[in-house]
């Protein structure tokens, strides 16, 4: 027992981190720094936490309160499901989201292999055109997007403003992730597709079995970031929806608390709660891809 | 007058001599001609020339021509007879596969008899018997092949009538005892190998692999002894014959077309036409010259690009079937003096639509008669037109891109590029609200007004256009510095519980947008927990929404708080990839901390997130959501802006009120075309800067 007493004793008094010893100047700076992020912890869980509990605050009547007490109740929640049409508003986002990303993903696969594979005439100017164009901003059309579906909704009666915006959304992705790709598809080397060639692999074949598998990783992001853009984009929905029960969450959520007939705020703070929450789940989870599309050269405008 | 070659060329450059007497003589002739230099000597070639060609009847080699084309019609009619015939002679009971098979055989056998006769005589007749040679070579290969198979699944058809309905039972029930035992087992080893894992022994990623190997294994043995069971396995071969024997006969026609595609290539043809004719003369009806150049498949392909420009492009583009339009001159005229309910936007837009399917229409004429003329003049020099098989081919492997990114190139045209020249003609009219259904083309009247700030719209271009550039600069640097200076922060050595700010530090980036704006909007407004906080320190009545001033701030301050998210995000990243050997070195050397930030960490993260910075600031000049759903732009302010904006709101969001909420349509083209210019210019020099264009690898 006193050996080992002895011996701790001993460590106390040896400095063993690889560090150099903290000064004074260094505690104030790590003191400083501590407070500095734990402000900002706080600035940024406060307001977030205000959403939750004006969201299960019962207390809350039409307007969130800033004095109000708590009492634990659901009943915003029930709102929400009995009185808005949230679970169509989710329906209806899902709908146009994942439908851009598959779209997205189809074309954006084919165009990226193609153009990153092939040297076949015309390519350098369209791909110059498709630069310049993926310059320009979604919403320079808007004008006539709204013109443009009632014309082709008078020749097919099934096109809906949904899948109109579904194609408006989808068309500048394409030509955004053609670049992304087909510089990520540039940098696997080609000795995998002459390989597979002299083994009697038809250009198809060399997509689907070299090309798409190896590209898998680029291709999540782009699936991604093309669903993200619909569940977040709010301008677009807004033009071309015009009924309650088309609309997206973005557009849907606001008249709870922009329109005073449809005013209620605690139900918002509770419909963005639950909205928030799967989404908060996927950026999490998904972190590293999401950050590494960033990365990879978009340059939309 | 065109020349006649002296001798035929394939497409790989390999001369052959001609058959034909009569071209080869032209050919000499032409030759002569062309090496003759006393004039006189000249005149009398030509001449002679002349009455050869006048005399091509009756040369000897166009009449043995005549008389092998005569005898090739009655062989063509009575070989069809005796094929028939032949058939008929086939047991009933043979395959229909073989049947046809043999009937083939038989015509090709006849058919290089005849023209073997002939196979001096010209090159067709050549091509022919070398054709109908490869076939009689190669299809009884096929017959053979099938036989066999078919052989061997007979037998095991046999087997399957003898298989003893006792020993199967008696077999199944020994599988399913089996199965039993192995399961067991399995599930005795998965044991053994998370007690493993419960000790420490191995790590969670060995526990996985060893369960999945161990299920792998377990499933390979059931398969094993599943194949001991006589019926399953006489199932499994009869399946495996059947496939075979499909793939086989596939695979060999599929041998026997690469054949003769490949004796294509090596026998020249002979033509007496000596111009492009052809494409020429079918240019205005795509399709028609590849069926003349009996290239039959292919032409239907392009007959239906004919239907597309005359059944939908041209009517289209001179108004038919338009929804009100009339076409490209719709353009012109924008519906005026046209019926009440017909707009001059539809007019437009059904314009520019016109010209874009006129455009298509042109590519497709353009791609035909390429495609004809290449044909012929390969034909002119001796190389065969390639027949459906080889068509095929060449359009999966050098058509392939073509034919993948078309969709592609539709979507873009048509939902980016019609909308958007939509805007730019627009933004030269007068659309606004008196003009609304009909309006006139005006010039540069828009941009003239939003110059000088002149007109209703116009006045207060310049203060939103100041408070955007303001609001752009200010809000994206505030976001950037202090995501960068948290990142740095965070960063340090002696932090601790660096994962637990990290993950709240991202949050604002990972909650909607759209959902924090609206949010703090709620919490701003009167009665809303932060204008109560802020009436209760300040013993004021303060109403942030109501005031420019605070408005612009909150709105500054809400986009930091959710800009600098994705920028800590982005330094972070950075700052975790520096190697640490860098600020050792920079410790010896003597730096402070302060050097070895200015000197290491900031370039090193600027160089890498500096591109992304660019694209935060575009962002931010076109970013509608948090203006308009803070505080819809407003407050007004009508003194100083009018009716038609408020004092928060930028460029876009004033677009968007002037087109969607005060119909200016006109005058917010024109600044939808100023904004992209101006965010097309920064997007390209960010991609100027990018790898892959510095280096011309587009």
């Amino acid at each position: 027992m006193a050996l080992f007493s002895g011996k701790k004793k001993k460590d106390k008094g040896l400095y063993l981190s690889d560090k150099p010893p903290l000064t004074v100047a260094g505690i104030i700076g790590l003191v400083m720094s501590y407070t500095i992020l734990i402000a900002w912890v706080v600035a940024i869980v406060w307001p977030l936490f205000q959403m939750v509990v004006s969201a299960f605050n019962g207390q809350q009547q039409q307007y969130i309160m800033g004095n109000e007490n708590f009492e634990f109740s659901i009943r915003h929640f029930e709102f929400l499901y009995n009185e808005t049409y949230y679970l169509t508003w989710v329906r209806n986002t899902l709908f146009i989201a994942i439908s851009t990303a598959l779209l997205t993903l189809v074309m954006v696969s084919f165009t990226g292999y193609a153009y990153s594979r092939y040297r076949f005439k015309g390519r350098k100017a369209s791909l110059m055109a498709i630069m310049l164009i993926q310059t320009i901003p979604t919403f320079a059309g808007i004008t006539a997007f709204f013109t443009m579906h009632s014309i082709v909704s008078s020749v097919i009666p099934a096109f809906s403003r949904q899948m109109m915006l579904i194609l408006i959304y989808a068309g500048p992705a394409i030509a955004s992730n053609t670049f992304i790709l087909k510089g990520y598809i540039d940098s696997v080397s080609t000795e995998l597709d002459d390989a597979a060639k002299i083994d009697g692999c038809s250009n198809f074949d060399i997509y689907r079995l070299i090309i798409m598998p190896i590209a898998r990783p680029m291709l999540t992001i782009i699936a991604l970031w093309s669903f993200i853009g619909p569940f977040m984009d709010y301008l677009l929905a807004k033009v071309l929806l015009t009924s309650p029960s088309t609309y997206t969450l973005a557009v849907g959520l606001f008249t709870l608390i922009s329109d005073f007939r449809t005013m209620n705020q605690p139900a918002f703070a509770a419909g963005g709660l639950l909205t928030a929450i799967p989404i908060v789940i996927m950026f999490m989870v998904l972190q590293k891809q999401l950050v590494s599309g960033l990365t990879s050269g978009s340059v939309k405008g | 007058m065109a020349t006649y070659s002296l001798y035929l060329k394939d497409n790989i450059g390999n001369e052959y001599e001609r058959k034909n007497m009569y071209l080869l003589e032209l050919a000499r002739l032409d030759e002569k001609i062309s090496e003759e230099t006393d004039k006189e000597e000249r005149m009398a070639l030509q001449k002679e020339r002349k009455s050869l060609i006048a005399n091509k009847k009756k040369h000897q080699h166009n009449v043995k021509l005549e008389e092998y084309r005569k005898k090739e019609d009655e062989f063509l009619k009575s070989i069809k007879a005796e094929e028939s015939e032949y058939e008929k002679t086939l047991p009933e009971a043979l395959n229909k596969q073989v049947r046809s098979l043999k009937a083939r055989m038989f015509h090709h056998e006849k058919r290089m008899d005849f023209y073997n006769q002939y196979v001096n005589l010209t090159y067709e007749a050549d091509f022919k018997y070398r054709e109908s040679r490869i076939h009689v070579e190669q299809i009884p290969e096929i017959i053979g092949f099938i036989e066999v198979i078919e052989g061997e699944l007979a037998q095991a058809f046999e087997e399957k009538d003898n298989i003893d309905p006792k020993d199967d039972a008696k077999m199944k029930e020994e599988l399913k005892s089996f199965k039993r035992e192995a399961k067991e087992k399995l599930d005795l080893e998965i044991k053994k190998v998370k007690e493993r894992r419960r000790e420490g022994i191995i790590s969670s990623k060995a526990e996985t692999n060893a369960i999945k190997e161990l299920k792998r294994e377990y499933k390979n043995q059931l398969k094993l002894k599943e194949y001991k069971i006589p019926s399953i396995e006489n199932k499994d071969l009869i399946k495996g014959k059947k496939r075979e024997l499909a793939n086989g006969v596939k695979r060999g026609e599929k041998i026997l077309k690469a054949d003769v595609a490949d004796t294509r290539r090596k026998i020249p043809v002979e033509f007496e036409k000596n111009r492009p004719m052809v494409a020429y003369l079918t240019s205005l009806i795509p399709g028609l010259g590849q069926l003349i150049n009996g290239q039959r498949r292919k032409a239907l392909f392009f007959f239906l690009a004919t239907l597309f420009i005359y059944f939908i492009a041209i009517p289209y583009a001179l108004g038919y079937g338009n929804y009100q339009g009339e076409g490209i001159s719709g353009l012109v005229s924008l519906a005026e003096g046209g019926a009440r309910i017909h707009k001059s936007l539809i007019f437009m837009i059904e314009g520019v639509v016109s010209i874009f399917l006129i455009l298509i229409a042109i590519g497709l004429y353009y791609a035909s008669f390429r495609d004809v003329l290449k044909t012929e003049k390969e034909m002119i020099k001796g190389i065969r037109p390639s027949n459906w098989f080889e068509t095929k081919r060449t359009i999966f492997q050098e058509g392939f891109p073509y034919v993948t990114s078309f969709p592609a190139m539709l979507v873009i045209v048509f939902i980016v590029l019609v909308p958007v020249i939509t805007t730019l003609l627009l933004s030269f009219t007068n659309m606004n609200p008196q003009n609304q259904s009909k309006f006139t083309w005006v010039g540069i009247e828009n941009y003239r007004l939003i110059a000088l700030g002149e007109g209703l719209a116009g006045s207060v271009f310049w203060l939103i256009f100041t408070w955007t550039i303001i609001w752009t600069l200010v809000a994206t640097t505030l976001a950037i510095l202090l995501g960068f200076f948290l990142a740095l922060l965070v960063n340090n050595d002696r932090i601790k519980g660096k994962k637990f700010f990290r993950t709240i530090y991202i949050l604002p980036w990972a909650v909607p947008a759209f959902i924090t704006i609206m949010f703090f909007s709620v919490m701003v407004a009167p009665g809303g927990v932060i204008t109560e906080i802020l009436n209760s320190v300040f013993n004021a009545r303060i109403e942030i929404k109501n005031d420019t001033v605070m408005t612009r701030a909150a709105l500054i301050l809400i986009q930091g708080w959710l800009g600098s998210a994705y920028v800590f995000l982005l330094t972070t990243g950075v700052l975790q990839a520096i190697p640490g050997d860098l600020y050792e070195a920079a410790e010896i050397d003597g730096a402070s901390s302060f050097e070895k930030l200015r000197r290491i960490t900031v370039p090193l993260v600027l160089f890498q997130i500096a591109p992304l910075l660019v694209t935060q600031y575009t962002f931010n000049f076109n970013n509608f959501s948090v203006i308009f759903l803070f505080n819809s732009g407003g407050p007004f302010d009508p003194q100083r802006y009018g009716n038609l904006a408020g004092s928060s709101d930028l460029l876009i969001s004033y677009v968007y009120k002037l087109a969607l909420v005060n119909q200016y349509q006109a005058i917010a083209a024109a600044i939808t075309i100023f904004i992209s210019l101006g965010v097309m210019f920064f997007a390209f020099l960010g991609f100027r800067r990018s790898k892959g264009f510095r280096e011309g690898r587009l």
